[in-house]
């Protein structure tokens, strides 16, 4: 009984040590003062404050579009490329499989460094184009380990018997591959995205003209110090994200429960 | 599926369009400090010129130096700090100024015009500038601070933050020697290091990032620091904080505007300058931004309560003893190793 209670106590401490700091920056974003330690009375002006800060919104809606962009072109190449290192036998497939952890490996500063040296050599312009190019490379890996672990569990009968029964090799993909891989390209989707958001060290290499996210807005803040409207933004988009998985929880549990 | 295809093929086309299309309309990329530039004075100039402009935020001056050295960066007008000038300037960055195209130089105030950091001011003109200072709780301290030597104040054991910066805080104990910031002489910096392994004793945290918030939270009493934060803090609450630059002189920093020399909008970089260097337009800078601006003739229209404020324009006396801090040569080592042992003691 008491090993219960101490297994209960030690979760909730678990959960507060993960989830504490977000709740203190969420309420710090009703903070009156302007300081981010000191509580002096609840207050909204933050966020309409970053309803009206064009350069902040214009730095959140960049961010958006950035992972956006990323996330559909790196979950449709990385899904391609596990395809082909778990199905087809080719010639290099185990140099490729090396090179495609690569860039998991590679510490972000060189990989930053390396693309702006690159973007010089080749003379492509920095903008955020350079920037979505630079996220899919550093995220592909990623979509093609996890969707290739998927792909390891799966019953190649399954496949089999699809094209015993006369499916092509892509009604095969649509029909059988596809739906069952779905929640490891769902996942590495997931993951891209969250990686994307929230790069600040190979972005603040590669950005250029019009490409300031959100993160390299907020590292900029820092000279005059970051207020409360860090705060609340963080907050909006944490309410976003939350609203996004409880969707896609919905959404599988929805699937799963289908005949 | 030939569906799906034609639409990433549409999408592929209106993107090529929407990149490749060169409009010759009039533009300027400005690559700048967070808060340096108020959206109204900014919307004022695209109103009265027509050209469009982009502003972007950098955090540090490495992250600009690194965007000009990849020479693929797009930017027109870059905001360096003092240091910044020279190391851009020696690596052929920035575009020589052609004063012929500035209007309103004349309005820039001489004490910041050819200093060390770009003689001639060939390459660059000043815009703001700060000093690094005392902040502190009045309530904690027995009298208004106005020394550096409350920083070796026994009293306040325990509660006084320094810079974690080595430049700044030798700064403090060369200043209180009477000697200059950018002291080079062995000898003397051997001695400003043992003033501060003794003041160490003192010291709750050396901290260069969150100084502001510390002193703010009571974490601490008195705190070295810049500016910035340090007189928004006190401008918000001026019964219980207060920032000085103290009496021995301080830090001085000069941010400056400047054009990388691989520029495509240079017309328009001259516009924007000389835009901002009218009076009208300085004053609107400085009262947005709340930070001392360089434009001499803008004085009058600058807000009483910020021309005022010591904390933003420290008394004339006391910024004659201000320097900028140059770069040292082989000295830095020494006073890296100097403050390597001071922290590890």
């Amino acid at each position: 009984m008491t090993g219960r209670r101490l297994l209960a106590v030690h979760t909730v401490l678990i959960y507060l040590f993960l989830y504490l700091p977000i709740a203190v920056l969420v309420i710090f974003s009703f903070n009156a003062a302007r300081q981010t330690a000191v509580w002096q009375g609840f207050t909204l002006d933050w966020y309409r404050r970053l309803a009206a800060d064009g350069r902040l919104l214009g730095s959140v809606r960049n961010s958006l579009l950035v992972a956006g962009i990323t996330t559909v072109i790196a979950t449709v190449l990385g899904t391609l490329a596990a395809l082909a290192l778990a199905r087809y036998r080719f010639r290099g497939r185990g140099a490729t499989d090396v090179v495609l952890f690569l860039p998991v490996i590679l510490p972000e500063v060189v990989m930053g460094a390396a693309l702006l040296t690159f973007f010089g050599a080749v003379g492509m312009r920095l903008s955020l184009w350079t920037v979505i190019l630079a996220h899919v490379v550093f995220s592909v890996s990623y979509v093609a380990i996890v969707v290739r672990a998927r792909l390891a569990g799966l019953d190649p009968s399954l496949e089999e018997a699809a094209r015993d029964l006369g499916a092509g090799p892509f009604e095969t993909f649509r029909r059988v591959t596809l739906p069952l891989i779905l929640p490891g390209v769902a996942a590495s989707a997931l993951l891209v995205f969250t990686l994307s958001i929230d790069d600040y060290v190979v972005t603040s290499f590669v950005a250029g003209v019009g490409a300031t996210t959100l993160p390299l807005h907020i590292y900029s803040m820092l000279k005059l110090g970051v207020t409360p409207e860090v705060n609340a933004v963080s907050s909006l988009l944490l309410a976003g994200t939350m609203v996004l998985i409880v969707m896609a929880h919905r959404l599988m549990q929805t699937r799963r429960d289908e005949p | 599926m030939r569906r799906l295809a034609l639409v990433v093929l549409i999408a592929l086309a209106a993107l090529a369009l929407a990149c490749g299309g060169k409009a010759p309309e009039k533009k300027l990329n400005i690559y700048i400090w967070t808060n340096y530039l108020p959206d109204d004075v900014l919307a004022d100039f695209e109103r009265r010129t027509g050209i469009h402009a982009t502003v972007d935020t950098y955090d540090s001056n490495e992250v600009l130096l690194q965007k000009l050295q990849s020479g693929v960066a797009d930017y027109d007008v870059v905001v360096p700090s003092d240091y910044m000038v020279p190391i851009l300037v020696s690596q052929k960055l920035l575009l020589s100024l052609d004063k012929a195209r500035l209007q309103g130089l004349d309005n820039l105030d001489p004490r910041f015009l050819d200093r060390e950091l770009d003689p001639g001011n060939t390459h660059s003109i000043p815009y703001l500038w700060g000093t690094t200072g005392l902040g502190y709780d009045r309530t904690k301290v027995a009298a208004p601070l106005d020394s550096w030597s409350a920083l070796f104040d026994a009293r306040y054991k325990g509660r006084i933050l320094m810079l974690d910066d080595p430049r700044e805080a030798f700064g403090v104990v060369l200043k209180l020697m009477g000697r200059s910031l950018n002291e080079t002489d062995p000898a003397v910096l051997r001695q400003a290091a043992d003033r501060l392994k003794a003041q160490k004793a003192l010291v709750k945290t050396y901290n260069s990032s969150d100084f502001a918030n510390l002193l703010a939270a009571g974490d601490v009493d008195i705190s070295h620091g810049w500016n910035g934060e340090l007189a928004e803090l006190a401008a918000k609450d001026p019964k219980r904080f207060a920032y000085v630059v103290p009496k021995e002189g301080s830090t001085l920093w000069i941010d400056s505007l400047a054009i990388p020399a691989r520029a495509t909008h240079v017309e328009e970089a001259y516009a924007f300058f000389s835009f901002l260097l009218e009076p009208e337009v300085a004053a609107r800078v400085v009262n947005g931004v709340h930070y001392a601006g360089a434009n001499k003739a803008a004085w009058d229209r600058i807000k009483p309560e910020i021309r005022n404020d010591p904390s933003i324009y420290p008394p004339e006396e006391v910024l004659d003893r201000c320097e900028l801090l140059k770069d040292l040569g082989p000295a830095t080592q020494l006073i890296d190793e100097l403050w390597t042992e001071i922290k590890a003691q």
